[in-house]
């Protein structure tokens, strides 16, 4: 795989969530696509081992950017990373973008594809409503950091238990009036996502799985999915990493 | 283009390899080899059993230090899909198919496809998979086992060069077995048994193999010692990472050096460009570097 040396323009870290921006002359990333990024300074000893996959989180004037989780060692070099990245051109299949209205819904820092994609939604003219979740016991201005991100998101605080995406669809309402749902965050988003989608209207889910190679070669990043002949692994690197919640063997 | 004035060329089991790098089974798809065909002697596709097999359920990889263990799980379409789609693998290259079966009639079945297919320029036996006929345990449980397999398969090739890829325990036994039993060539390791786990959740992440540099001194002291002990060639197999990889390998006695999940972290093309740059520091071919520890 190979992976270009970027200068890093600019990082800032919120709690457990960073922002990388960096500068980015290559084919711009499609909403959804994910690129490969590991830290330029620990890259020959390659430690930590496997590169990370990263939805791009936006795009403009050639600057890329990133939002990710800082879960361990590899996130939080990279989330310290000061001069250069490594990074993979964007791979991927991303969202589909149709007409609208449509709906964007994110959980917290996993609905980093999401911003890409509602500057598409802006550049190309489809009407669009954005609904994040933001945990209950998350400090005030964590929803403030997210809003700068999200401007005209509507924030829905949950809860922090188990089925708090219930409370998101509560607030969104009759699914019916708009043509597309574009989700992206915890497993339990979407799998929500995709339950109240059924049969009322299309979704597409940004799925975050753990790669190796990134290239369909290890089959390290399997995804059950639905086919002619029964249910199959799909691989998250080229066949995703958003999928058709139809096509989901959730 | 790799730059050639250093001769990179090597022979296995009698066959002329413009390069001794070869890709590990299950580590490059065909959708990735275009732009590869300088850079690899010949191509291993992703191993192939008898019928289709879904694989593992998700999470199947997990990285470690220095290293991943992953848990696939053999995902393969079967050998009927496997040939009709065999020549997106063919990009002017031998290629060497990798397979595993249950039983020994299952990879004997395989190697009789192949055989009469003709594509394949030579068979490796993936013998990492349990044998069902013996408790689950790998076809490497022990030299026995190995040489039954290998025997029946031999039969089923005439004519055919016939590598057998094995795990590193029990290695010079099994690869003495696997000699005897008529392999051509022998590839030096395939994974090793590993387990992650995650403490939070108090349960197994991925119980699989490790690969990556943490396994590669392992791999390093099973070329070395099988290389002294048999008469066939031996392809090693584990971390390699770099071109000084690449010759480590060869000096401890491999012909030939297959690239696993290091072509997932480096290019290979990179790899091959050091191993020349190794090569003209040493003022060697490729070739003359096999077993050339002083």
């Amino acid at each position: 795989m190979k992976l270009h040396r970027v200068r890093v323009l600019h990082r800032e870290r919120f709690g457990d969530h960073a922002l990388i921006r960096y500068r980015w002359t290559g084919p711009p990333p499609e909403p959804g696509q994910f690129v490969l990024a590991r830290s330029a300074a620990t890259s020959h000893a390659l430690d930590p081992f496997l590169a990370r996959p990263f939805f791009a989180h936006d795009h403009e004037n050639g600057t890329t950017s990133l939002l990710f989780e800082v879960r361990g060692r590899g996130t939080l070099l990279l989330s310290e990373v000061a001069e250069e990245l490594l990074v993979s051109s964007p791979r991927g299949r991303g969202f589909e973008v149709q007409g609208g209205p449509v709906a964007l819904v994110g959980g917290g820092v996993w609905a980093a594809p999401l911003k890409l994609l509602s500057r598409r939604l802006e550049h190309t003219g489809v009407p669009h409503d954005t609904y994040i979740e933001v945990p209950r016991n998350a400090p005030n201005d964590y929803a403030v950091w997210l809003a700068q991100g999200y401007p005209g998101a509507r924030f829905v605080h949950t809860g922090d238990t188990a089925g708090a995406p219930w409370r998101l669809f509560d607030e969104i309402g009759d699914l019916a009036r708009y043509s597309t749902v574009y989700a992206s965050g915890p497993e339990e988003t979407l799998a929500t996502t995709k339950k109240v989608s059924e049969g009322r209207v299309a979704a597409q889910l940004a799925l975050r799985e753990t790669m190796a190679c990134a290239n369909g070669s290890c089959y390290g990043c399997a995804v059950p999915v639905l086919g002619y002949d029964g249910a199959y692994y799909a691989r998250a690197c080229i066949d995703g990493p958003v999928f058709p919640a139809e096509a989901l063997a959730w | 283009m790799v730059a050639r004035a250093t001769s990179l060329g090597v022979e296995l089991c009698g066959l002329p390899l413009q390069t001794p790098l070869l890709p590990a089974a299950g580590t490059l798809a065909a959708e990735v080899l275009c732009g590869m065909e300088d850079v690899y002697g010949a191509i291993v596709p992703k191993t192939v059993t008898l019928e289709p097999r879904a694989g593992n359920p998700p999470p199947r990889i997990a990285e470690t230090a220095a290293g991943m263990v992953n848990s696939i799980g053999l995902q393969n379409p079967g050998i009927d899909r496997f040939l009709a789609d065999l020549d997106e693998y063919d990009v002017g290259l031998p290629i060497f198919a990798s397979l595993a079966g249950e039983t020994v009639v299952q990879f004997v079945r395989l190697c009789e496809r192949l055989f009469a297919d003709g594509r394949a320029t030579a068979v490796e036996l993936n013998l990492s998979c349990p044998n069902v006929e013996h408790g689950g345990l790998t076809f490497c449980s022990g030299p026995a086992v190995v040489g039954e397999v290998v025997a029946a398969c031999r039969a089923a090739l005439p004519g055919k060069p016939l590598l057998v890829k094995l795990t590193n325990e029990g290695v010079v036994g099994n690869a003495l077995a696997a000699e005897d039993a008529g392999a051509d060539g022998l590839t030096l390791i395939n994974t090793v048994p590993a387990l992650t786990v995650d403490a939070a959740g108090r349960q197994v992440l991925v119980r699989g193999g490790l690969s990556g540099p943490a396994i590669k001194p392992i791999a390093l002291r099973a070329v070395y010692e099988v290389a002294r002990m048999v008469g066939v060639p031996v392809i090693g197999c584990g971390g390699v990472t770099s071109g000084t990889d690449v010759a480590e390998f060869m000096l401890a006695g491999a012909a030939a050096v297959q690239v696993g999940s290091g072509g997932f972290v480096r290019e290979p093309r990179e790899i091959l460009e050091e191993f020349v740059t190794c090569l003209r520091n040493a003022g060697l071919a490729a070739a003359e570097l096999t077993g050339g520890l002083r």
